[in-house]
């Protein structure tokens, strides 16, 4: 493999390991506990900023070209942890004020406005973080005290991003499949029913929020440390709707389908586009790909809702039998009616 | 309000009351949905509300549930006043509401449908994400035992890996139905529990609620179909205009000239 390939190849998986944990992170929120966030990339991008100023040192520093809040030079791995607290903390803002009011299309327009004031606030605001310019010469984690070649810490960046990945995975797998997924699908599919079955829904909905966006936040910062620069360019809207079209794709709900799906939409998509000949004026290609990528989410919603990898049927182990013997807890006054198995008559209607 | 008997006055509850509904009032846009009701669910019987269409019915089980809030009035349950609760609250006393229509999580398999239901599950405390599945097993099976127990009482057993989104309209009623058992409740709130659901099916879900309350359960119904009403029902409150006009046994509200002119013709 030539140096070149090498290269490429180490900046795709770091892209792709970035990828996977955003669409996990969106996926907790919109595929499981249906949460319209069209907030998101502002939660990857507070990560990310947070992870470039507990870095980079005080702004007089590099000739003071740049102006920023904080300053300060934290060893690794705190500014990628710091990132999640962080996004995670304005997570819970956020949701204190949007989860426990609105619903569905609300929702989503009150999240897409903060998402454009957001933007607008950090672009304007010069002494936040650098304003339309942005950060940049974030140094790279461990780049000094490892002392490796450009290549190898491109590779050692992969292990790095890999062991992120894996981590989360392992909190994102305990959500999904437990209990507490259960009870965040259950609201997903129809809160007041939930409610009524005694889940409190707000509280569940906030907590995957402030979850998914701490998981966005480190994907910020893992992204922010990787490419050394981070501005408002890099965060506008749209690229929630490239997440979202990715988990759409992929299998909405699906920890493996959304995956897939950040494998075949941010990445490979994106960079299947590098490869085509120039055509048109000069940005023709880069602006048909956001039609492209918004028509690959509609068709699939269309014709394949469920995406290529559909969320998992939970079948529970045929081992665990229904309890023998008569109804438990007959007559109990002012007791909890624990209703079992009794006789009854047959009453199976068929399924249209 | 034109009271037939004795355990139906305003505000002079019997101690059997496992619900007391007073004075409600509840207006959507300056219009009275619900105005001045009063009434009772006594322990251990079905008690219905009935009333013609737009008669309020709905709003008050939605107060009763906690869903919509009361312009004034209170609810108190067990002897208390849960008028401020949240739904959940209220579900976690006990109170389990059902829907007037389809309300089953159309993604969950109809077994996962009745496990959510369950209280108390140490598996959705978020310090799951610590100690992971070993904190949640045993009870969860548990859980899976007793709704299969369920799902066989109920003969759904065949269904129960299916998607609850793909069942047929009776089959969702009877969901919601063992859901709603699920909760352990101690009164579950019946919103037309057979609505659009086939007259075979619809007579064993009446089946399966007289067995119910046969076992301790208490129900307050809402339900059009006053045959039924008459069969299940020992105590029934009429609504009209958001109001209880008249409480009684079926017998005697089917003699009640205002039933009968608010409800029964008109």
């Amino acid at each position: 493999m030539s140096h070149a390939v090498s290269f490429y190849l180490s900046t795709i998986l770091v892209y792709l390991g970035v990828d996977i944990l955003s669409c996990w992170s969106l996926n907790l929120q919109y595929g499981v506990a249906g949460i319209y966030n069209f907030a998101w990339v502002a939660f990857q991008a507070i990560g990310a900023y947070t992870a470039g100023v507990l870095t980079l040192g005080p702004s007089s520093g590099n000739g003071g070209f740049q102006q920023y809040i904080i300053g300060a030079s934290l060893p690794f791995p705190v500014p990628i942890l710091a990132a999640g607290a962080v996004s995670g903390a304005l997570a819970l803002v956020v949701g204190l004020v949007t989860l426990r009011r609105l619903r569905t299309d609300y929702q989503a327009m009150v999240m897409l406005v903060i998402s454009v004031i957001a933007t607008l606030v950090v672009t304007n605001v010069i002494g936040l973080f650098n304003g339309p310019a942005g950060i940049s010469l974030i140094p790279q984690p461990l780049e000094s005290t490892l002392n490796l070649s450009p290549l190898g810490y491109q590779w050692f960046y992969v292990l790095l991003t890999a062991a992120f990945t894996a981590f989360v995975y392992v909190f994102v797998h305990r959500i999904t499949s437990s209990p507490l997924g259960r009870a965040l699908r259950a609201t997903r599919d129809h809160e007041d029913a939930a409610q009524a079955l005694g889940k409190d829904t707000v509280k569940l909905k906030l907590f995957v929020f402030v979850f998914g966006n701490a998981i966005a936040g480190i994907s910020g910062a893992l992204l922010v440390m990787f490419i050394g620069a981070w501005s408002p360019g890099s965060w506008m809207y749209v690229e929630t709707l490239v997440v979202l079209t990715a988990i759409i794709v992929g299998g909405t709900g699906n920890d493996f389908g959304v995956m897939l799906g950040a494998m075949l939409v941010p990445v490979a998509f994106n960079e299947a586009t590098r490869f085509l000949p120039p055509i048109g004026r000069p940005g023709l290609i880069d602006a048909l790909q956001w039609i492209v990528i918004g028509l690959l989410g509609l068709g699939f919603l269309w014709f394949w809702p469920r995406g290529i990898v559909p969320e998992r049927r939970r079948r529970f182990p045929s081992r665990i039998a229904a309890p023998l013997g008569p109804p438990v807890d007959r007559r109990r006054p002012l007791g909890r009616a624990r209703v079992g198995a009794s006789a009854s008559s047959p009453i199976a209607e068929p399924t249209p | 309000m034109t009271s037939l008997s004795a355990a139906a006055v305003p505000l002079e509850h019997a101690p059997a009351d496992l619900l007391i509904v007073e004075d409600l009032r509840r207006d959507f846009g300056g219009v009275w949905a619900v105005d001045g009701a009063t009434f009772s669910v006594r322990q251990g019987v079905i008690t219905s509300l009935i009333g013609p269409n737009g008669a309020g019915k709905s709003t008050v089980v939605g107060i009763v549930g906690g869903a919509t809030r009361p312009a004034s009035g209170r609810v108190v349950f067990e002897g208390r006043d849960i008028t401020g609760l949240a739904p959940h609250e209220r579900a976690a006393l006990g109170l389990v509401r059902t829907y007037q229509l389809s309300s089953e999580f159309k993604k969950l398999t109809v077994l996962e449908n009745l496990v959510v239901a369950a209280p108390a599950q140490r598996g959705e405390r978020f310090r799951t994400l610590l100690y992971g599945k070993r904190s949640w097993r045993t009870q969860e099976e548990e859980i899976v035992a007793r709704a299969r127990g369920l799902l066989e009482r109920f003969s759904m057993t065949e269904k129960q890996d299916e998607y609850a989104g793909t069942l047929s309209g009776g089959q969702k009623r009877l969901v919601e139905l063992m859901r709603a058992l699920m909760a352990e409740p101690k009164l579950v709130l019946l919103d037309e529990p057979m609505a659009g659901v086939n007259p075979t099916l619809a007579r064993s879900i009446e089946g399966y609620l007289t067995e119910l309350v046969a076992e301790g359960l208490t129900m307050l119904l809402v339900e059009h179909e006053l045959d039924v009403v008459e069969r299940l029902c020992e105590s029934v409150a009429v609504m009209a205009q958001g109001k209880i006009i008249a409480t009684g046994t079926m017998a005697e509200l089917r003699k009640h000239p205002e039933v009968i002119n608010a409800y029964l013709v008109g």
